[in-house]
């Protein structure tokens, strides 16, 4: 438990400190302005794709799920409590 | 509990928690980012009334449904209302806040190319919502 827990906190400071780096080193330049439209737009581009990536996958799963443990399915055995008939 | 191993389900939970936190960081500091007014910003006054909007430079320059503007320059929007509750867009630089009266909503942006740009009431106000239009004008003076 405490090594995925340990992973956990890994893959959060992961995702994290590019972000962090960025905070600190915002808004320094003189002169130079940020362009807005870049940045809302890259960010929305950015969310899409984690959106998407997540949305394929869990629907995916979700398909594979519903297919594999059909009660049509060839590969299917029934559980336990199926197989003793009893719960 | 199960006899089943867990350790996928974990994982699972893992990148979850990891996605979530990078969306998190990445929304909170673009935020930051964007929220951050330059010291140099011009500030130009605007306000939205029943069907139009005004604006005043920082010299008392007045104008009414046109903004003319300079390439290259930092302006912060200082919103506000005469009556009913407007909405300040400038879609083509995102730039989209709410004119509320009694209340300055400020946004700033930075104009990067010359030409003319919509200004539109993104809050339903009225009858002639649909036409409470304006025009940004960017000059190229610095070419």
């Amino acid at each position: 438990m405490k090594l995925i827990i340990g992973l956990g906190v890994i893959l959060g400071l992961i995702a994290v400190l590019p972000a962090a780096e960025q905070v600190f080193a915002a808004g320094s330049e003189v002169g130079e302005y940020l362009d807005r439209k870049a940045a809302i737009w890259g960010l929305f581009y950015r969310l899409m794709i984690i959106a998407f990536t997540v949305g394929t996958v869990v629907s995916g799963l979700i398909v594979w799920l519903v297919l594999r443990f059909r009660e049509s399915n060839p590969k299917a055995k029934p559980t336990s409590y199926e197989a003793s008939g009893s719960w | 509990m199960s006899g089943h191993s867990t350790w996928p389900e974990w994982v699972y939970v893992g990148v979850v928690i990891a996605l979530l936190c990078y969306v998190g960081a990445e929304a909170w500091n673009i935020e930051r980012i964007v929220e951050h007014v330059p010291e140099d910003a011009e500030i130009i006054k605007v306000t939205g009334q029943q069907w139009l909007w005004t604006f005043e430079h920082e010299d008392g320059t007045k104008e009414i449904g046109e903004l003319h503007v300079e390439k290259g320059k930092a302006y912060k929007f200082e919103i506000t209302s005469k009556d009913v509750i407007h909405s300040f867009n400038i879609h083509d630089y995102v730039v989209l806040l709410d004119a509320v009266p009694g209340k300055i909503n400020t946004v700033w942006f930075s104009p990067t190319e010359a030409g003319e740009f919509d200004i539109q009431c993104r809050e339903y106000c009225g009858l002639i919502h649909y036409n409470m239009r304006g025009t940004l004008i960017v000059e190229d003076n610095g070419a």
